[in-house]
């Protein structure tokens, strides 16, 4: 019993570090590639259709980390792994 | 040719391309899906198979909602970038809410393999610019 809590209080621990971690680096990302979009469009606003597709497409890429954590640690919330190697030894 | 005709045709292409850049997009991402739930149902059965499709279509179906939204055309850096970031907010809300409801109502659903099918198809996304290199060289 008490080690199911132990596992279930580290693994709540462990989900808030998956997705606050991952959020904090996308932002990062895209707070970067923002303000390099923001400057190219401010050089040459004739660019901005083009730059459009590009930005969204790297706003994916930037996002897939944090989309994938966040797969991570709903299959952590939902049905924790680790939680059911201890069910199954009792 | 007048400098708003030039425009005019400049904007019109490029919505073109960004169509064709999406649509490429959405194509690799479903392929990437399919060939992890192939994969998936060799390795460990129909269930794996599904659990990565479901996977696969939410990053999929998030995308499109996104790419509509991403679409939209305006003359103002930061209106562009608005609709960027409201497209991307709408794509992670959307994939939250299907992987949510998986998880809940699927119950014989294989984690794996669904992580292996989101994985497969968020990172493919960016294969599409791919497509983008061509399409400006083509230009």
């Amino acid at each position: 019993m008490e080690a199911l809590a132990l596992i279930q209080a580290y693994t709540g621990v462990g989900i808030g570090l998956i997705i606050g971690l991952g959020a904090a680096g996308a932002c990062i990302g895209i707070g970067i590639m923002c303000a390099s979009f923001l400057e190219g469009a401010a050089r040459q606003p004739e660019m901005i259709p083009q730059l459009q597709g590009k930005v969204f497409l790297l706003l994916g890429l930037i996002d897939a980390s944090f989309i994938i954590g966040v797969g991570l640690a709903m299959m952590f919330a939902f049905a924790n792994p680790l939680l059911s190697v201890v069910t199954a030894a009792n | 040719m007048t400098e708003e005709q030039k425009s005019a045709s400049s904007l019109s292409t490029s919505i073109i391309d960004s169509n064709k850049i999406f649509n490429k997009m959405l194509q690799l991402q479903l392929i990437a899906t399919l060939v992890v739930a192939v994969i998936a149902v060799i390795v460990s059965g129909a269930h794996a198979g599904v659990s990565a499709i479901s996977g696969g279509l939410s990053v999929a179906i998030g995308a499109f909602f996104a790419s509509k939204i991403a679409q939209r055309r305006s003359k103002e850096a930061a209106t562009v970038l608005v609709n960027l970031l409201k497209a991307e907010a709408v794509k992670i809300v959307i994939i939250i809410v299907l992987l949510f409801i998986m998880f809940k109502v699927y119950k014989q659903l294989v984690p794996f393999a669904l992580i292996a099918g989101l994985a497969a198809s968020a990172l493919f996304s960016g294969a599409a610019m791919s497509k983008l290199d061509k399409t400006e060289l083509e230009i």
